[in-house]
């Protein structure tokens, strides 16, 4: 990761601006809306060690002087689906990619609440996003 | 049958606010199929989306709408080793890729 950060700052333009934008290091949580209505089923339980090496990174390259932080914001991300096959196609990519243990659990929760709805139901899942903007200066002339 | 990623469009909001993105150049490392590609470009970046997954880059040419087709190239490679000019982008994004 730090290496990928170094080539950003070296294809980067004098003052040009990093942008870091990826998920917080917090559990998403999955419900259901029906008729404008939120229930709760669980959250997810990701492993958040890349995320710790990603701010680890981003701090040594600050300490290293390649960039400043300018501003840094969190906002709410929502991914909505329709059916169960969505879902369990989103989860099973989570678990492949992440090392995660099953969460075939929540999918069963998700079924259930939506077998048991009444009316035109959504699946949600959502968590926030963290996006830090970092300003590059200039090391060696480059 | 729809998966709805920000459906707010909270992400593009934020992404405002980072700097009026027309006609600047932007490298995005780590663009996956291109969700965030085609939405940089839609607020006037020319974006150059590079991802090590060949398959993904592919799904991203194919999904390339005619009126991006001159504002974003993808290219298959590694965020370690970036084949491009130094001091050539105004802004580089990762996005969900850290």
């Amino acid at each position: 990761m730090v290496h990928a950060l170094r080539e950003a700052h070296r294809v980067l333009k004098p003052n040009g601006i990093l942008v870091d934008l990826r998920p917080a290091a917090v559990h998403r949580r999955v419900g259901v809306v029906c008729n404008g209505d939120y229930r709760q089923l669980g959250s997810m339980r990701e492993k958040f060690d890349d995320d710790w090496a990603a701010n680890r990174a981003v701090a040594r390259i600050l300490h290293e002087g390649l960039f400043k932080t300018d501003w840094r914001t969190q906002f709410d991300c929502r991914r909505v689906m329709d059916t169960v096959d969505e879902f369990r196609s989103w989860v099973d990519d989570f678990v492949r990619l992440g090392d995660l243990p099953s969460h075939d659990w929540l999918i069963e929760e998700v079924e259930s609440a939506l077998k048991a709805s009444r009316g035109k139901t959504k699946i949600v899942a959502r968590g926030p996003l963290v996006m830090r903007v970092l300003r590059k200066l200039d090391v060696g002339g480059q | 049958m729809a998966l709805i990623v920000d459906p707010e469009q909270n992400e593009i909001r934020a992404l405002e606010r980072v700097a009026d993105w027309r006609g600047k150049r932007v490298i995005e490392i780590g663009c996956g199929n291109g969700r965030l590609t085609l939405r940089l470009a839609g607020l006037g970046a020319r974006v150059h989306a590079i991802d090590p997954d060949e398959e993904s880059i592919r799904a991203g040419r194919e999904g390339l709408p005619r009126r991006f087709a001159r504002h974003v190239s993808y290219h298959a490679g590694q965020a370690e080793g970036l084949a491009f000019r130094t001091t050539s982008f105004d802004l580089a994004v990762f996005a969900w890729s850290l």
